[in-house]
């Protein structure tokens, strides 16, 4: 709805005049407010940490400083570089992984369940009704030495007792494991949203042009449900980047990821100005992703207004 | 290639998002802060608000409080006086993790070790008790209680000691390799080891390996070395524990780890529970600590801050603390008898008044460069 489409009601006084000038427009004001309190005010107070106009540590004057920018920013120079790196590439594995695991699912759901399809979503989403953190300790139980997998393998006399698969616990196997578990059924929603929508006159109409299943699937359905496939990783990529849960409880050592550094420069060895550079820098790659990817989300939006 | 409609898009958001919202449900909570102003006079404990934050270590919360499941009796005088519900607990994991959050947060009181007296005073984040109010006061060990003095004052009021070690489990690890802090850099143990995440403890075990004389006040060279022999260190590691009960103690009795940095309650624990496990005598000494109470400096629970700390630091209290974790306790008045297990008594010097100056104790102390160690300790994370 346009502005100059709105009833002109309350025309004298303040609100009279704000409502003429912004419509129904300041019903967004209450959002905006919150906004700014716990987003924009705590992300521009991460700036100033970040070059040491305010800082944590006791008897450090602030003063502007690039100085951990410097110390970070160079490619290479230092492990946090190299711990972004590793982050990323696990971070990318497994929304790829993910996407992969959900496409079927999603299918499934879409085009084979019929009535069955909201009983079974429901299903998808059960575990979700518990608390991550209760997810994430339920496969230490799975995965830990003396776990059930383990247990398992004892019990069919597959290996020794007592002599168990040590990396399937405290490794990148781990965090990979449980952040792929956790992701694929919300992957799965947008994908079968897209696939629900989809026109299935154009299915009827390929096979009818004798097309194959295959070839039906690839010229037609996959094409036309990239966008959702797309907003799917998408969903997996931007907050997995912070990701610091997982690692935390099923990670090892070398399998910490970028979210840890930061957590930990926020709580267990305090420096919050090289926790604010690298917050600032996460921030920005998410930023860019969403640059990168919001156009395949946003094209039609701009199509529908110019033709509206 | 069709791009996705607003409304479809807000529609997967929509279910993106509320199963976002379930999920969250149960995640670990923040803590609140009051602005409050240094009082110059204190009024009686009956016109106090009564509500304190106290920073503690999980497992040592007041008798009666439900976070209290090891059915410790320290706090029991408090809260059988004044109830449970004014109690609100804030949990620290690491000393300077402490320290940090003592600068973040409102507290009454607060539960750090020795080693980060300095930092609590330098940075005005205490003040000194009145011993006059705490009766027990004067049954607790002379030398300890000189160590929380600053300037005269007593910040400082010493309940708990112990040392820190290596766990290790007999039946794992070869006797000629239990000889000190080097069984953690030793290769035929990779992947059944762990270390406490904790930076300034696992310096002073890098200091004590790799023989420097001061651990705690190491030049940037050593703290250089010290990072290096850490990073070589931590493929070896299964994980850095953070917390004690949750992390190191369960995986230590599923046998996921054999060796592991400690406290003597573990030895006590695991030993008790059947394992075959020693609490090392590194030829480099053990670690020592002592913590104890400190009152925040704009408390507005004077009164109620004493009545809580001498309900710890009465003797039966210290009694029961000692049983229950063969911890040593600051009470001077714990003799051998009082203990149940008398050969654990002897083993951990536990009634003895100069158990921490032995020389084969390395008593933990301030760290002036603590922050360059703190940044260093991130590194070797990172690495």
């Amino acid at each position: 709805m346009s502005v100059s489409s709105a009833p002109a009601v309350h025309s004298n006084g303040l609100l009279g005049r704000l409502h003429a000038r912004t419509g129904r427009g300041w019903l967004v004001l209450p959002g905006i407010v919150f906004l700014l309190a716990v987003m924009i005010v705590p992300l521009v107070l991460i700036g100033l940490y970040s070059v040491n106009l305010m800082t944590n540590l006791f008897g450090v004057p602030t003063k502007f400083s690039l100085h951990y920018w410097e110390d970070f920013l160079p490619p290479g120079s230092n492990p946090f570089w190299d711990r972004f790196q590793s982050s990323m590439l696990v971070t990318l594995g497994v929304s790829v992984a993910a996407v992969l695991a959900a496409y079927p699912i999603a299918y499934y759901l879409a085009f084979v369940a019929r009535r069955r399809r909201y009983t079974l979503l429901l299903l998808i989403l059960a575990p979700f009704f518990t608390s991550y953190l209760l997810r994430v300790i339920a496969w230490k139980v799975i995965l830990a030495n003396n776990g059930v997998i383990n247990s398992a393998l004892w019990q069919l006399g597959l290996r020794d007792h007592g002599d168990g698969v040590t990396w399937l616990i405290y490794s990148w196997f781990s965090v990979a494991l449980v952040l792929f578990y956790t992701w694929v059924p919300f992957v799965a929603l947008p994908i079968y949203v897209v696939l629900e929508n989809m026109d299935t006159r154009l299915l009827e109409a390929a096979q009818d042009l004798g097309a194959g299943r295959l070839k039906t699937f690839f010229r037609i359905t996959l094409p036309l449900s990239l966008p959702g496939v797309i907003a799917a990783f998408v969903f997996v990529l931007i907050p997995t980047t912070g990701e610091f849960i997982a690692p935390l409880l099923v990670g090892g050592p070398d399998s910490y990821m970028f979210g840890n550094t930061i957590q930990g420069f926020f709580s267990d060895s305090p420096n919050w100005n090289y926790g604010a550079v690298l917050a600032v820098w996460l921030i920005a790659i998410v930023l860019v992703l969403i640059l990168v990817f919001g156009r395949f989300l946003s094209t039609d939006l701009r199509e529908s207004r110019a033709t509206a | 290639m069709q791009p996705m409609d607003r409304r479809k898009f807000l529609y997967s958001a929509a279910a993106v998002g509320g199963g976002l919202l379930l999920g969250g449900c149960g995640s670990d909570s923040g803590t609140s802060a009051g602005g409050e102003t240094e009082k110059v006079s204190h009024p009686p404990i009956s016109q106090e608000p009564g509500t304190m934050n106290i920073l503690e270590w999980q497992g040592y919360e007041a008798h009666g409080t439900e976070a209290q499941t090891y059915g410790m009796l320290a706090g029991k005088s408090y809260t059988d006086k004044f109830g449970t519900d004014g109690l609100k607990y804030t949990y620290i994991v690491n000393d300077t993790q402490a320290v940090n959050k003592a600068r973040q947060v409102q507290f009454d009181l607060l539960h750090p070790c020795i080693e980060n007296l300095q930092d609590y005073v330098n940075g005005q984040l205490v003040q000194p008790w009145d011993t006059s109010l705490i009766p027990s006061f004067k049954n607790l060990n002379p030398v300890l209680t000189k160590k929380g003095q600053v300037d005269g004052q007593q910040y400082f009021i010493p309940w708990d000691w112990g040392y820190a070690s290596i766990l290790y489990r007999t039946d794992k690890v070869d006797p000629e390799d239990a000889t000190g802090w080097e069984l953690f850099w030793n290769e035929k143990y990779k992947g059944r080891i762990a270390m406490w995440d904790g930076a300034q403890s696992n310096f002073e075990v890098a200091a004590l390996y790799l023989g420097f004389p001061e651990m705690d006040n190491m030049t940037s060279d050593q703290v250089e070395q010290a990072k290096e022999a850490l990073i070589k260190q931590k493929p070896l590691n299964k994980f850095y524990w953070k917390s004690e009960y949750s992390d190191m103690q369960p995986a230590f009795k599923s046998g996921d780890i054999w060796i592991s940095y400690s406290w003597q309650d573990q030895y006590v624990y695991q030993s008790g529970f059947g394992l075959p496990v020693e609490f090392m005598e590194p030829s480099q000494g053990k670690l020592g600590w002592t913590c104890g109470f400190m009152l925040g400096a704009s408390t507005k629970n004077y009164r109620h801050a004493h009545a809580y700390v001498e309900s710890f630091i009465n003797h039966k209290a210290c009694v029961d603390m000692v049983n229950l974790f063969y911890y040593g306790n600051a009470d001077a008045t714990i003799k051998p008898s009082d203990v149940k297990d008398k050969s654990l008594a002897k083993k951990l010097n536990i009634g003895d008044p100069q158990a921490l100056s032995g020389s084969n104790v390395n008593l933990q102390s301030w760290m002036p460069n603590e922050n360059e160690v703190a940044l260093a300790w991130e590194e070797v994370h990172a690495a």
